[in-house]
């Protein structure tokens, strides 16, 4: 909020100098964002926050200031010259709903002339961004600046029956504010009306028809109390932020209606050569209530870590214009009406170490009673995705969790879909729409993003949650780690594009280091994936635990990309919670003897049912079976395939001879051709 | 038996152009065996091609072409690498690139966020996690928010059904571990968060980190101590001054905005900082007794303290990164600097 320095001062007394007043200000809790000069003064942008309306005003800020500095806040001088008839036989007030407005001020000025304000306050106002209008509006926003109390001057002239009625608007009701637009009222809206209809929207703006104007000659300035929540409300629905909403909003000074009627009047009075009329029309059904706390210095002092003086707290108190008296350790307060703030006793601690100061706490350490912090499991599960993917070469990317619905449909058909989709009520755009069910679509758009700047080898990944709600009030949000490899993928020394083998090694090396159960790779994830490159990976129990392989070309089309795209997305809850301690195994003493074997079978055989029956039938002292090669061609025939294995054997106490390992081959021959349509 | 006989020998030779990597005196050697001018296999089988029927001749002359042209070609490609092996010699060149491996990158936000759970984790807390879509009353009810708060203003919130919100800051975890455990309790957490909110300065997912102090006898002594050692440990290759400024949050009272003396002019006033010399870093306070009402903890037995700060800014100030939205493209020219 903006603020003019010379208006400040004029409230403390004494001569601060800038620096010390803006240093102090920061230091109890009003951090001076900006200073610029401006004229004989200074703007200062200072944050108020929402909890003090009371010092959204001049006089509000300069007592926190004068605190702070150690200076005494000037007395307001309130005084007003009045003739003329009595206010009350000129206007009259009622209050109907008394639950929104506890209180109702009204003044009288007769003989008003429409004329320009001087230019000191025009200066005032505009440091503060207010834009001068006339010296009437001029002066309410003036006395708004300086106290917090909002203001109205209403045309008396066009009020029926010069009465104003504090009421909730009827259904269907329109008043047409001055911002010229019309408002269909709600029964909950507070109005300001005349005998007939609404005049004013309570505590947020004024009407269009009882606008002062040029040949209005009497006023009737409101200065009222107005129920936080009910303008709050108002003021929402209509989408209207007014410097009065915005303070009765956070809470105005009950007690400040008659003292800013009295600035008020005095101020147009003085500006438009108008006369008060004597009196003050007050309607106050709801005074307002003080309200006594206790405390106990040593309370505070230990809840701040550091002895404070019992006669400070009550110096300080006092300086913000509290109540305040001391019995030995026990302090006696009743705070002001302006710090409704002021709840409980953690609310009065702040206000005593604030102006002591933070700096003035030592610091100091807590003993530790709690046990050696731990990671919660899921951030080891998702950190151990993290690092196996950066092992295996591949780069970080951080998208956004909502993705364009369209898209998103079209994971209905992905197998690893967590269930039915979250639509946001409220997205930022339509493109960010649902909640992700996918990490894919934002690693694609990522690829195509690089690929675009230039880069050639993409090697991307993700860790995050998707999310889905598969019934009422059940939301989930599984971790999943996925992956994009396009162009050179991990740039591999002497490999020039990617290809099915590198996604599926990268995958491996996912599943290894992530403790993964073991998984099938059985082909799928079409439409998403190519028909013959994609693959599903099932464990034990037939759950997906991820999806790989190269994106379909239709797909691949709709992002737009002219290379081959892979990609690979894992379920992170598939993995156990603890890797498994890693186990010792003795060394081999005697050495292996490997020896190939060359199947020839048809093509629908995959390599891991060759692999798996080579491993069953072969005799228990073989170690490991591996590919070596796999040829096809027309010599073979159509859908025949050549595979050669390479088996290793090995014996725990002795070397093995040739003809042993000859013997056990020829056993597992006999056992493959009768088990496999496969020759040898 | 000629066709069977080329796809055997293309199988052994890719087999043993793969497993020659870049060796280029392996490379060399394969040359002479598959392409030699006197004895290479391709000799054999071109020869062969005479000894064939002539109706088998047509088709074995085109895939015996296609051998030679792939031989060539892989051999042409394992020469050219960049990671030809040099002849050992006085020609030897030390100062030629080395061989470039794979090599990863973690995102700059995650790196700070590990950072600091390292620098708590010395100081005994725990590391939380809780769910992203939130219900009302964990986001905001809890922590001393109710509906037509004012402070609601200042976090537009993503809505989903059934009243479910995409939580708008990590807090909503501090009350679920209160409502679970009994104090002492040293956590914290962090996340990613949800504001409806997009410009330069501004990202409607960001990250925080939150942190909570629950035990008898904390005192405000104790918050100033926990963050000035967290800031120094966290910026220490800056060595920053510390301020605590009184401010407001709902979920605490009294509450402290803590800066640190900016790290790009070292509190002289630069751009950055406003003149002021001062960055805002964290947010913090004692825990409001509303809150440990609102969760089942003794507000009369126990005090605490909590604080929160934006992963995102730390990392941007940390590593300099100047626009807010490039975390969140999957630049992997911004990332791999990371490595």
């Amino acid at each position: 909020m903006k603020f003019d320095l010379e208006w400040l001062r004029q409230h403390i007394d004494g001569d601060t100098d800038a620096d010390t007043l803006s240093e102090a200000l920061t230091h109890c809790g009003f951090l001076v964002e900006t200073r610029d000069p401006s004229g004989q003064s200074e703007i200062w942008d200072v944050e108020a926050t929402t909890n003090r309306p009371d010092v959204m005003c001049h006089r509000g800020l300069a007592r926190e200031a004068a605190l702070a500095v150690g200076a005494r806040l000037k007395a307001l001088d309130t005084t007003v010259e009045e003739t003329g008839e009595q206010a009350e036989n000129l206007a009259s007030v009622e209050i109907q709903d008394e639950d929104l407005c506890s209180r109702y001020v009204g003044r009288v000025l007769r003989g008003i002339r429409l004329v320009e304000s001087p230019v000191w306050l025009k200066e005032r106002l505009e440091r503060c961004g207010v834009r001068p209008i006339n010296a009437v509006v001029d002066a309410t926003n003036y006395v708004l600046l300086e106290t917090g109390q909002p203001l109205h001057a209403f045309d008396l002239d066009r009020l029926e029956d010069r009465t104003i009625v504090v009421r909730r608007a009827h259904k269907g009701e329109v008043l047409a504010t001055l911002d010229g637009e019309d408002r269909k009222l709600e029964c909950d809206d507070l109005v300001i009306a005349d005998r007939n209809r609404p005049v004013a929207l309570a505590g947020v703006m004024g009407g269009a028809d009882s606008e002062i104007g040029e040949e209005t000659t009497d006023v009737l300035l409101e200065s009222a109390h107005f129920e936080a929540l009910s303008v709050r409300r108002t003021s929402r629905r209509f989408g209207m932020h007014t410097e009065a909403s915005h303070r009765f909003e956070r809470g105005a000074d009950p007690l400040m209606a008659p003292v800013a009627a009295d600035l008020a009047a005095r101020l147009i009075s003085q500006l438009t050569g108008a006369t008060v009329s004597p009196g003050r029309i007050d309607v106050c059904p709801r005074p307002w209530q003080s309200k006594e706390m206790t405390f106990s210095v040593s309370g505070v002092s230990r809840f701040a870590g550091l002895e404070i003086a019992g006669d400070e707290i009550v110096r300080i108190l006092e300086a913000l214009e509290f109540r305040a008296g001391r019995d030995g350790d026990v302090i006696t307060c009743v705070p002001p009406s302006f710090r409704g703030d002021i709840e409980r006793v953690a609310d009065l601690y702040e206000e005593i170490i604030r102006h002591i100061g933070y700096d003035a706490v030592p610091a100091v350490l807590p003993i530790l009673r709690t046990p050696p912090g731990r990671r919660h499991p899921n951030w080891e599960l998702v950190d151990r995705g993290r690092r196996a993917a950066v092992a295996c070469g591949l780069t970080e990317a951080v998208t956004y969790a909502f993705i364009d619905p369209q898209v998103d449909q079209r994971l209905e058909s992905w197998p690893l879909c967590p269930g039915p989709s979250i639509p946001l009520a409220n997205p930022l755009a339509e493109t960010q729409g649902t909640m992700r069910r996918s990490l894919i679509p934002g690693l694609l758009a990522a690829a195509r993003e690089n690929l675009n700047q230039g880069e050639s080898d993409i090697a991307l990944f993700e860790e995050g949650r998707v999310f889905s709600n598969p019934e009422g009030d059940c939301f989930e949000e599984p971790e999943y780690l996925s992956v994009v490899l396009a162009g050179g993928g991990l740039a591999l020394p002497g490999r020039d594009a990617v290809d099915f083998l590198e996604l599926k090694g990268v995958v491996e090396a996912l599943l290894r280091d992530g403790a993964f159960p073991e998984v099938a790779w059985q082909r799928g994830g079409s439409p998403w994936l190519d028909e013959a490159e994609g693959a599903v990976l099932v464990d034990g129990d037939g759950g997906v635990v991820g999806v790989a392989g190269r994106l379909g070309d239709d797909e691949a089309g709709r992002w737009g990309f002219k290379q081959a795209v892979y990609v690979a997305e894992l379920r992170l809850q598939a993995a156990a919670v603890e890797p498994p301690l890693p186990r010792f195994e003795t060394l081999p003493r005697f050495p292996a003897v490997w020896v190939d074997i060359t199947v020839e079978h048809g093509a629908a055989l995959s390599y891991a049912g060759l692999e798996a029956a080579v491993r069953e039938l072969s005799d228990q002292l073989v170690t490991s079976v591996s590919l070596v090669g796999r040829f096809t061609g027309k010599a073979l025939g159509p859908d025949r395939v050549r595979t050669t294995l390479r088996l290793v054997y090995r014996h725990a106490e002795r070397s093995m001879t040739q003809e042993e390992v000859n013997a056990a081959q020829d056993v597992l021959r006999a056992a493959l051709v009768e088990r496999l349509d496969v020759t040898i | 038996m000629g066709a069977q006989r080329l796809d055997e020998v293309r199988a052994a030779f890719l087999a043993d152009i793969e497993s020659a990597g870049g060796d280029a005196a392996a490379v060399e050697n394969i040359r002479i065996r598959y392409a030699g001018r006197r004895s290479g296999l391709l000799l054999d089988l071109t020869a062969a091609l005479r000894e064939l029927p002539n109706e088998e001749k047509r088709d074995y002359g085109r895939a015996l072409n296609e051998l030679k042209k792939l031989v060539a070609d892989r051999l042409e490609a394992a020469k050219s690498g960049a990671h030809t092996r040099q002849a050992s010699g006085p020609g030897f060149d030390v100062t030629l690139p080395g061989l470039t491996l794979p090599k990863g990158a973690q995102h700059p936000v995650h790196l700070v966020r590990q950072r600091i759970e390292e620098i708590f984790l010395r100081m005994g807390y725990d590391v939380e996690d809780g769910p992203e879509i939130e219900d009302d009353r964990h986001n905001f009810e809890a922590l001393n928010i109710p509906p037509d708060h004012p402070a609601r203003d200042d976090q537009d919130t993503f809505y989903v059904s059934g009243g479910r919100l995409l939580r708008t800051h990590t807090s909503p975890v501090q009350a679920r571990v209160m409502e679970q455990r009994k104090p002492p309790i040293r956590i914290i957490v962090p996340g990613k968060v949800y504001r409806r909110d997009s410009d330069l300065r501004h990202s409607p997912m960001f990250h925080q980190i939150e942190g909570l102090l629950v035990d008898e006898g904390v005192t405000f002594g104790n918050l100033k101590a926990t963050l000035e050692t967290f800031l120094h440990a966290l910026f220490s290759e800056h060595g920053v001054d510390v301020r605590f400024r009184p401010s407001y949050f709902p979920f605490t009272e009294p509450s402290a905005e803590v800066d640190i003396t900016c790290i790009f002019c070292g509190g002289s006033g630069c751009g950055v900082c406003s003149r002021s010399g001062w960055i805002e870093i964290l947010g913090s306070g004692m825990v409001d007794p509303r809150v440990f009402e609102g969760v089942g903890v003794d507000a009369d037995r126990y005090t605490g303290f909590a604080f929160g700060l934006g992963l995102d800014r730390v990392a941007m100030l940390l590593y300099g990164i100047p626009d807010l939205r490039q975390l969140f493209v999957g630049d992997q020219r911004l990332t791999r600097q990371f490595a």
